[in-house]
């Protein structure tokens, strides 16, 4: 049995003399949801692009499935893939597109096409040109998810989607990774990983700061604390235990409160500053 | 054969008009004979001695007197130009639309390598020019015989076959600068035609530049030279056959090789 399905080694891509990414190591395996945290221009769409061949890299190894195809060209028969921007062929219409990307794996997909197409509302006779962003990504769902493939390589891929779509689509990636599938998931939204992914890695400027459980990637992080008392608002940031931050709470004993993540520029200072000492 | 579909549902429009375009002015052009023939009879020796301008359209080696003349230089002169501009043109989008429209990313991840994707691109463009010479043929053929005046078929069908080969080789020009192009190269498309064109006119008026004959792919594809029944060298088509194989085997290579814009 396959267990890596992913797996890269020091991977580095520059354009020119400009730095994509460097010295990107990871491994995602099978069944689990990997998370890929980064800002834009982090170097996450570089990565993805690497795996895929769609550019070559410049020096490092990426192996796909454990090497168990002869090449990458079989090795895509198996990878179903959403990229961020999610553009097809604009005359043509929905369905087609979904067709074309299900006789391009050879394999009878109308069944599962059919299913995704219903959980998702995919206009099936509208044209491409005709869709919004929203109904783009979900084209792009069903052409990635239809054929069950065994690795999900998927780059940002609920912008655009709205809240109920986005639950859906989440339910599809989970009920994937049950039955044996690995969801490589590249996104900038920090609870997006939280929720959804097993293990995370953070990359800023084309550098891996961390690979972690999620678990422990949330457990040292601050929380920003909103609270509004008597009219006034007052803010800060609270890192102990959950336990220690109701006490604080029920002391202010405000009229109102509010408990964000932080910021992505924040968790990066986090494991920045961490990585310093 | 599912990528060739593909690429001719995606170019079917672009075929028709161009095909109906250029078979409609043929059609249309071939039956105005008529009305001018008789106007034509009386000039056609002026035209035919005119010195360095007849033989630039190769009117000294036909007779615009006749309906053979006229096909050669008048409906051979707008068909040549208008599939030249077709076959660039579908050469030099064939590839870079995928970049500009942004559907490499689709098309790239599924199942098939790069090679298998120029492949059947390049062979859809083929099968593009085939379908289109099939129309503007049979328009001419439809307006020689609405006209119904001796006319050698077997000199059309000998002209149409080097115009093929013409437009080949364009086309895989074209199709090896798109390989390198993350955008559509419509204009080095219709630039490149025109110059080729213009190089044929250059080469026949100038002595100086007679070499320029074994470039431009105008000068073996001329009707005036195959309704004349002259000879045409064997190095025309050795050099075509070569600007088509290397212009293909380039294209192959920096696909495999570049990075794919997104």
């Amino acid at each position: 049995m396959t267990k890596k399905v992913i797996e890269i080694k020091n991977l580095k891509k520059y354009y020119g003399k400009h730095m994509g990414i460097e010295e990107v190591s990871l491994t995602v395996e099978k069944g689990e949801v990997f998370g890929f945290l980064g800002g834009n221009g982090s170097g996450k769409s570089t990565t993805i692009r690497c795996l895929l061949g769609l550019i070559k890299a410049t020096s490092g190894q990426r192996t796909l499935f454990d090497g168990r195809y002869e090449n990458l060209t079989q090795a895509l028969n198996h990878i179903g893939y959403m990229p961020s921007e999610a553009m097809f062929y604009p005359q043509m219409k929905v369905k087609d597109v979904i067709a074309f990307a299900a006789k391009s794996r050879k394999i009878d997909c109308s069944q599962e096409a059919e299913r995704l197409c219903k959980l998702l509302e995919v206009p099936l006779n509208k044209k491409i040109q005709d869709l919004s962003l929203g109904n783009r990504k979900k084209v792009s769902i069903v052409c990635a998810l239809q054929h069950k493939p065994e690795l999900l390589i998927l780059d940002e891929p609920t912008s655009g989607l709205d809240p109920l779509i986005k639950e859906r689509f989440f339910g599809l990636i989970k009920e994937a990774c049950a039955n044996g599938a690995a969801c490589f998931l590249s996104s900038h939204v920090l609870s997006e990983i939280k929720e959804n992914c097993d293990r995370a890695a953070i990359i800023k400027d084309g550098k891996i700061l961390t690979i972690d459980t999620i678990e422990n990637l949330t457990r040292s992080q601050t929380k920003r604390v909103t609270v509004w008392r008597a009219g006034h608002q007052e803010s800060f940031n609270h890192t102990g235990s959950s336990t220690d931050l109701l006490a604080q709470l029920s002391d202010l004993n405000p009229d109102e409160f509010l408990v964000e993540e932080p910021s992505l520029e924040e968790l990066f200072m986090h494991y920045y500053e961490e990585e310093a000492k | 054969m599912i990528l060739l579909r593909h690429e001719l549902k995606q170019g079917l429009k672009n075929l028709l008009i161009w095909s109906l375009s250029v078979g409609l002015i043929c059609w249309a052009c071939t039956l105005l004979y008529m009305s001018v023939k008789d106007s034509l009879a009386n000039v056609a020796d002026m035209y035919a001695n005119m010195g360095k301008m007849s033989e630039a359209v190769g009117l000294d080696k036909v007779s615009l007197a006749t309906l053979d003349g006229y096909f050669a230089t008048e409906i051979a002169l707008m068909f040549g130009l208008g599939a030249g501009m077709f076959a660039s043109m579908i050469g030099a989008t064939s590839l870079s639309k995928e970049e500009e429209g942004h559907t490499s990313e689709f098309l790239y991840t599924l199942p098939y390598g790069r090679l298998t994707v120029v492949f059947w691109k390049y062979l859809s463009l083929v099968v593009n020019l085939l379908i289109f010479n099939v129309i503007c043929i049979g328009f001419e053929v439809l307006a020689v015989w609405q006209v119904n005046l001796d006319f050698s078929y077997d000199l059309l069908m000998n002209y149409h076959l080097l115009a093929f080969l013409m437009q080949v080789e364009l086309m895989t020009l074209c199709f090896f600068i798109s390989s390198f192009n993350s955008r559509k190269q419509t204009g080095a498309a219709l630039g490149i035609t025109l110059l080729f064109y213009a190089m044929d006119m250059m080469c026949r008026v100038a002595p100086d530049l007679e070499k320029l004959k074994y470039i431009t792919p105008y000068y073996f594809a001329s009707g005036a030279g195959v309704f004349s029944q002259s000879k045409l060298e064997a190095a025309h088509l050795i050099i075509a056959a070569i600007v088509i194989a290397l212009s293909l085997v380039g294209a192959i290579l920096i696909m495999q090789k570049r990075d794919l814009k997104d």
